[in-house]
């Protein structure tokens, strides 16, 4: 338990525009369990918390959910750790001022801080964190530093494996002068990240599989040192084969690692062709810019086909491999293929804010899920390398002192109980199987931004689905209508032509002057057309705002100055994968219920069709408290919807998904956005695949410790015996299989 | 233009996201509480005046 010490924050908030917000965002930090005093301040934005013990992100989430913001940044470390480190880091970032969230990646080796500015700045939370912190500058990004680590990998394992062979030769030949000159470039040049590793591991306090594999070879090759004065035998072949075994394991690892944790921005062009012929960097592309692609390449930039057409394939979004033909007007995406066909495209975006590169940020965020299995990794992680050392050390008592073995023969089984130990697939089991999954639900175009949503999407027991756009196809159009002041229609149209509603796009455009508009979200519009007051929405809207004296009534009502002006009956499809995927789920016992805004028979129609509970003519507002009380029974909620009206709803549920075509991704709400109705579906099997690979994993880290670590020991001995350099191979190849294992798709 | 919240009493921006349509008026709220309270009894405010922040 920490002291109760009384502390004092600085919260810039963002969003306060009158006197009352003042009371609702101080309201909201008293609110949170320990705050003593809150000043909040209108002019300056500051609001000063006196507290003891409070969390700063539990206070940055009182504001958020009062409907405020508190102004944050964000930066990424690259962090030299292993993934079995990373609890401690963590655990740093827990106790350290001035954090808000982290968000981290150990199989990526990397973590993301968001802080408060008025607090702590990126220099000072680097030096902070230790294990030598680098900010990611824009020009390093994530998969430069994945591969400098591979190239890093891969040139020490060059020369381990020149040099290792003659190191084993000499020491068949009995030539150990030899083989120790040879041996030198391996264990101090190959060797030298794990003692580096090792070092920094214990500067800041924590142990890490560096230290095992340091303190292994170093055992065996300064001991080697003293027995060749001593004229014994030596070792130094099983230092140099222990090293170069673990660096051919670790470099198949960050082989895995960068192919993986790079496969979007290996579709992300980088060259565009101009209209003149010349190549010019993607990045350099504006706004208006016309480039060319020719049969059989990748599209530099989004935009709209300007000119010429052709094939498209745009799988890496879609999944679908089939081409699709874009000609004029059509538009076309940077990552995506051109088939055949040849085509000028006027960029409508820079390559930084293209769909890809939004795709690319959104899905970097979700690699850095926590499973809450994790807290249990973390904790075996956190003891695991002492428990080892203590079980090496035991071991050569009781081979040495008990048994009465030489000293040489215990320290061997002592070494190849070190050198057998391998925390790393215990750090990388869960991460490795979410990045693998998250990629693979990119690739059927559904795209995850919270990782952890495959752990919680199994649990869902009730989906709720918004109708609009979401079952239905959202394409409005005019059944009938009926008129009882004359040109109604067109004062109705004129005011719809303002809307953003679905439903406005079912009327004809209109030229008729708009001279004030009001939008009341889930209920209708108000506008004062041609001096005309209209009032246009649902039944309930209009009748409580209007002298409504006939007895008819339609899905959409209006009013005239005050008068009965129309009622107008619309209709929608329903989609034909709606059918499908809510029969799977009703099979798979999940309750579904569609929550619409509208409020008409049609509403009912949809319902009945699709065989599911409807709650109808619900505002925003009435669709947060559905999921709440839903919540509050004890269902586990999913809300599907469009990503904008239900944004609220979608942040409330346990899973949030937005069904959108759109490629503006920030704007949409949700842990997930998929294209259609049965991505639900993949999602469903993609999180089973997530969560069983994630125990698979974690089953093969904890099992091949259980099993090795004891045989290392020599409990089988003689019958079976681990030498220290194959106990190294059997570690290496441990964290390589969890890897592989990842990425089988069964 | 500048509005008044007839709940709280509050000037409120024209832009506020928080209004309702009563009897063919629109009304502005600074807040989700206030907004509430409104269309619970909307008839109180309009009768009585601004009451302040609802609890």
């Amino acid at each position: 338990m920490s002291l109760r010490i009384k502390k004092e924050e600085q919260l810039k908030i963002i969003g306060m525009h009158c006197a009352t917000c003042v009371n609702t965002v101080t309201k909201s930090l008293k609110s949170v369990n320990g705050v003593i005093q809150a000043q909040v301040n209108l002019a300056s934005g500051l609001a000063k918390v006196e507290h003891t013990n409070v969390k700063l992100k539990d206070l940055v989430k009182a504001v958020r959910s009062a409907g405020y913001d508190v102004l944050t940044e964000k930066v990424t470390f690259k962090v030299s750790a292993n993934p079995e480190t990373f609890p401690q880091i963590e655990k740093r970032l827990e106790e350290l001022d001035g954090v808000v969230d982290y968000k981290s990646n150990p199989a990526l080796g990397t973590i993301t801080v968001e802080f408060n500015p008025l607090q702590i700045d990126a220099v000072t939370l680097g030096k902070e964190i230790g294990f030598n912190a680098q900010p990611i500058s824009q020009n390093l990004t994530h998969e430069d530093l994945v591969k400098m680590e591979y190239r890093d990998l891969l040139r020490k394992l060059i020369v381990g494996a020149i040099f290792t062979p003659f190191v084993v030769i000499f020491a068949v030949l009995r030539l150990p002068i030899l083989s120790m000159i040879f041996s030198v470039p391996v264990q101090f040049y190959s060797g030298l990240r794990y003692h580096k590793g090792a070092y920094i591991a214990l500067k800041n306090a924590t142990t890490n599989m560096d230290v095992l594999v340091s303190l292994a070879s170093n055992i065996m090759w300064f001991s080697s040192v003293y027995f060749l004065f001593e004229h014994l035998q030596t070792f130094f072949d099983a230092s140099a084969l222990l090293i170069t075994f673990v660096l051919v394991g670790k470099t198949v690892e960050a082989y895995i690692k960068a192919r993986v944790s790079s496969f979007l921005t290996s579709y992300k062009p980088s060259k565009a062709r101009l209209k003149d012929g010349e190549m010019v960097d993607v990045s350099s592309l504006k706004v208006g810019d016309i480039v060319v692609v020719k049969s059989g390449e990748e599209i530099s930039a989004d935009g709209v086909v300007e000119d010429g057409k052709g094939e498209v394939n745009e799988s890496i979004f879609t999944g679908e491999s089939t081409p699709v033909l874009k000609k004029k007007g059509d538009p076309v995406l940077a990552g995506s293929v051109l088939v055949n066909g040849y085509l000028e495209v006027y960029v409508t975006r820079p390559s930084e804010r293209s769909y890809i590169s939004q795709v690319e940020k959104l899905v970097r965020e979700a690699y850095s899920a926590r499973v809450s299995i994790q807290s249990l990794v973390d904790k075996v992680s956190e003891v695991f390398v002492p428990v080892i050392i203590t079980v090496a050390i035991l071991t050569f008592i009781v081979w040495h002192f008990i048994l009465g073995y030489s000293p040489i023969s215990s320290m061997l089984f002592s070494v190849a109980v070190l050198a057998a130990a391998c925390p790393c697939a215990l750090g990388l089991a869960s991460p490795m199987a979410v990045l693998v999954r998250v990629n693979n639900a990119v690739k059927r175009g559904i795209i995850i931004r919270n990782g952890d949503v495959f752990e919680r999407f199994r649990l869902v027991d009730t989906i709720v689905f918004d109708k609009t756009g979401t079952l239905t196809e959202g394409t409005f159009k005019i059944k009938d209508y009926k008129e009882y002041q004359e040109g109604a229609m067109k004062l109705v149209s004129a005011a719809e032509s303002k809307s953003n509603h679905p439903i406005a796009r079912a009327f004809e455009r209109s030229d008729l002057k708009v001279s004030s508009f009001e939008e009341f979200p889930g209920e209708g519009i108000y506008a004062n057309v041609n001096g005309h007051d209209v009032i246009v929405g649902k039944e309930s809207f209009v009748k409580n705002n209007c002298d409504w004296n006939v007895n008819e009534s339609g899905d959409v009502l209006a009013c005239i100055d005050g008068k009965p002006g129309a009622i107008i009956n619309i209709e929608d499809r329903i989609k034909e994968d709606a059918f499908y995927v809510i029969s799977e789920l009703k099979k798979r016992k999940i309750r579904v219920i569609m929550a619409t805004g509208d409020s008409s028979k049609y509403a009912d129609e949809v319902g009945k069709r699709l065989g599911i509970e409807v709650f109808k003519g619900l505002t925003p507002n009435d669709k947060v408290e559905l999921v709440k009380r839903l919540k509050s029974e004890g269902y586990k909620v999913a809300f599907i919807g469009d990503g904008i009206n239900d944004a609220e709803a979608i942040k409330e549920a346990f899973v949030g998904i937005a069904v959108s075509n759109g490629t503006e991704l920030a704007k949409y709400a949700g842990d997930v956005i998929i294209k259609d109705l049965k991505d639900i579906l993949t999602l469903l099997s993609e999180s089973n695949l997530a969560v069983r690979k994630i125990k698979e994993n974690l089953g093969w880290a904890f099992g091949y410790n259980a099993v090795l670590v004891p045989i290392a020991a020599g409990v089988l001995y003689p019958r079976i015996y681990l030498p220290p350099e194959y106990a190294a191979l059997a570690m290496a190849f441990s964290s390589v299989i969890v890897s592989l294992w990842s990425l089988v798709p069964i | 233009m500048k509005y008044i919240d007839p709940v709280c009493g509050m000037e409120v921006d024209e832009n506020t996201q928080y209004k309702v349509m009563y009897k063919g008026k629109v009304y502005r709220f600074c807040s989700q509480q206030c907004m509430d309270a409104f269309r619970k009894d909307p008839e109180l405010y309009l009768r009585e005046g601004p009451k302040g922040m609802p609890k």
